[in-house]
């Protein structure tokens, strides 16, 4: 591609914008309103993402000992949990650490414990954590056949559950997602066919005269890149506002919620709405081109 | 140049547009093509430059067979072409200098060229007074010169025009046929759809005449051998 055709193309581009001036406002418009909102649900979804990480993070198994275990059994169960693929802390609870925190939740009513005069009932524990929530099924089994072992158990429903409910948001999420770019499409797609309808004349004169047909598409390519891009713009910067002060409440008010932090993940998807705006502006103007160069 | 060997084009509805034709032209030739209305000029003129494909046949432009060109392909043979049209066909918004460097522009031609080439076609159709007017102050004489300068600022082989008289009183239309006089005498091969008895009369070139959709007529310093339709 020659100089003098790439400024012919940022020329046409140009003229063209300005000559659809109300046309491209309402486009660049109605493509921020519609990347603003697949922006907000993208950091939805990437949040509650997230969440369910952090929650499936929390999950951990717990391995029951029996009474007759011996102070060095259990230092050498520690030890041998502690090597085990995929597991990343172990934590011993004593028989009397137990007795302790059970003591503790009962709060006020800890006097109901007298009746059990010396006798400890707890059995002395070891609390799992592991890299991956989804190892801890595979692990149980191996546990509980260990020597001394009680019982090995974990919060089976809890971590099904929310396995399930971020399968659901994963590919409810990629499906709204998908929708809304394909209705920015559907946009774009319309103002580049009210454009190119208005010079239908010139893109037929320019295939008489030897144009290829990708020299005729460049000059609406980058007029739907523009369109796309300007309204991206927008919708980020609106995004960006919009987190930002979102976060700043929901720190205010539930500060445990695990909240994406402002950077680098508004950076990500700012990101994602300028390349997805400019590349649906192309895509649509590609599209509603095809028609008009059959000549 | 230019080879048409057993032409048939017909149309969906079983509508026969032209039949078997069979027809040489040859490089610098000026050749009217005639006949009545309906008999299959436009069709004709539009497989020349591939804007519709025959249903059978082949047609050659320097050994190139224009129905067989892939949709890459049409615009380089199209380059070989210079098409002019009885509507002008020009770009209300843009001047006359724009609208015939634009032909240039859309083959990427350079700046400099652009410039020397555009007042040159300007000087042969007489308006380079009128470069930055634009269409809608020209009148259709002028406009159909601009046409002309469009057409050939790309010096192509072949000219191609159909009906290019049609719109204009028989003065101009005159005075355009002194203009692509001039642009055969340079070598260039025209090929003119046109109902322009007098025209076709005065100017003792090769006609083809064509009547439902078969070549009737082709004679070396021909006439137009019709009755000037109303």
């Amino acid at each position: 591609m020659s100089l003098s055709s790439k400024e012919y193309f940022i020329r046409e581009t140009g003229k063209s914008i300005k000559r659809n001036g109300v046309m491209s406002a309402a486009s660049v418009s109605t493509v921020a309103v519609s990347l603003l909102v697949l922006g907000m649900f993208l950091l939805l979804f990437l949040n509650t993402d997230n969440l369910a990480k952090y929650l499936e993070g929390q999950v951990e198994m717990t391995v029951y000992m029996e009474d007759t275990a011996t102070q060095s059994e259990l230092e050498a169960m520690g030890k041998k949990l502690q090597g085990m693929e995929g597991v990343v802390k172990v934590t011993e609870v004593s028989k009397d650490q137990a007795m302790a925190r059970f003591k503790k939740r009962l709060g006020d009513q800890a006097g109901l414990l007298k009746a059990l005069g010396k006798d400890n009932p707890f059995p002395a524990s070891f609390e799992i954590q592991v890299d991956q929530p989804s190892r801890i099924r595979d692990l149980v089994p191996v546990v509980s056949k260990m020597p001394k072992v009680e019982t090995a158990r974990f919060g089976q429903e809890v971590v099904e559950h929310l396995f399930a409910l971020t399968k659901i948001l994963r590919i409810g999420g990629a499906i709204l997602i998908i929708f809304l770019c394909l209705a920015t499409l559907f946009i774009i797609a319309n103002t580049i066919r009210l454009t190119v309808f208005a010079r239908r004349k010139e893109v037929v004169i320019m295939k008489y005269v030897g144009a290829t047909d990708w020299f005729i598409r460049w000059p609406f390519l980058l007029e739907g890149m523009t369109l796309g891009f300007g309204g991206a713009l927008i919708a980020s910067a609106l995004v960006d506002i919009v987190y930002t002060s979102l976060m700043s409440r929901i720190y205010l008010t539930l500060a445990f919620f695990p909240i994406l932090p402002a950077w680098p993940t508004l950076l990500y998807a700012d990101l994602f709405i300028l390349a997805c705006g400019t590349f649906i502006g192309a895509l649509g103007s590609y599209l509603s081109l095809k028609k008009f160069l059959r000549v | 140049m230019l080879d048409m060997t057993d032409v048939s084009m017909i149309y969906p509805g079983n509508h026969v547009a032209l039949k078997n034709i069979n027809c040489r032209i040859g490089s610098g030739e000026f050749v009217f093509i005639v006949g009545p209305s309906g008999a299959g000029k436009s069709t004709f003129i539009k497989l020349l430059f591939r804007e519709i494909v025959p249903t059978t046949g082949t047609i050659l432009l320097d050994g190139q067979n224009i129905p067989a060109l892939t949709s890459r392909e049409i615009p380089f043979m199209r380059r070989k072409l210079g098409i002019i049209f009885q509507d002008f066909r020009l770009l209300p918004d843009r001047t006359v200098y724009d609208n015939i460097a634009f032909a240039m522009q859309v083959i990427e031609s350079p700046h400099r060229l652009i410039k020397r080439r555009v007042m040159n076609v300007l000087d042969l159709v007489g308006l380079r007074r009128r470069a930055y007017a634009h269409p809608n102050e020209l009148s259709g004489g002028e406009q159909q010169r601009i046409a002309i300068a469009r057409a050939i600022v790309n010096r192509p082989k072949v000219v191609i025009a159909d009906e290019p008289t049609g719109n204009l009183d028989p003065e101009t239309s005159r005075d355009i046929m002194g203009i692509f006089q001039e642009i055969n005498d340079d070598g260039t091969t025209i090929i003119m759809a046109t109902h322009d008895k007098e025209i076709v009369d005065s100017m003792s070139k090769r006609v083809i005449a064509i009547d439902h959709g078969e070549i009737v007529r082709d004679e070396l310093n021909g006439v137009y051998g019709y009755e000037p339709e109303q």
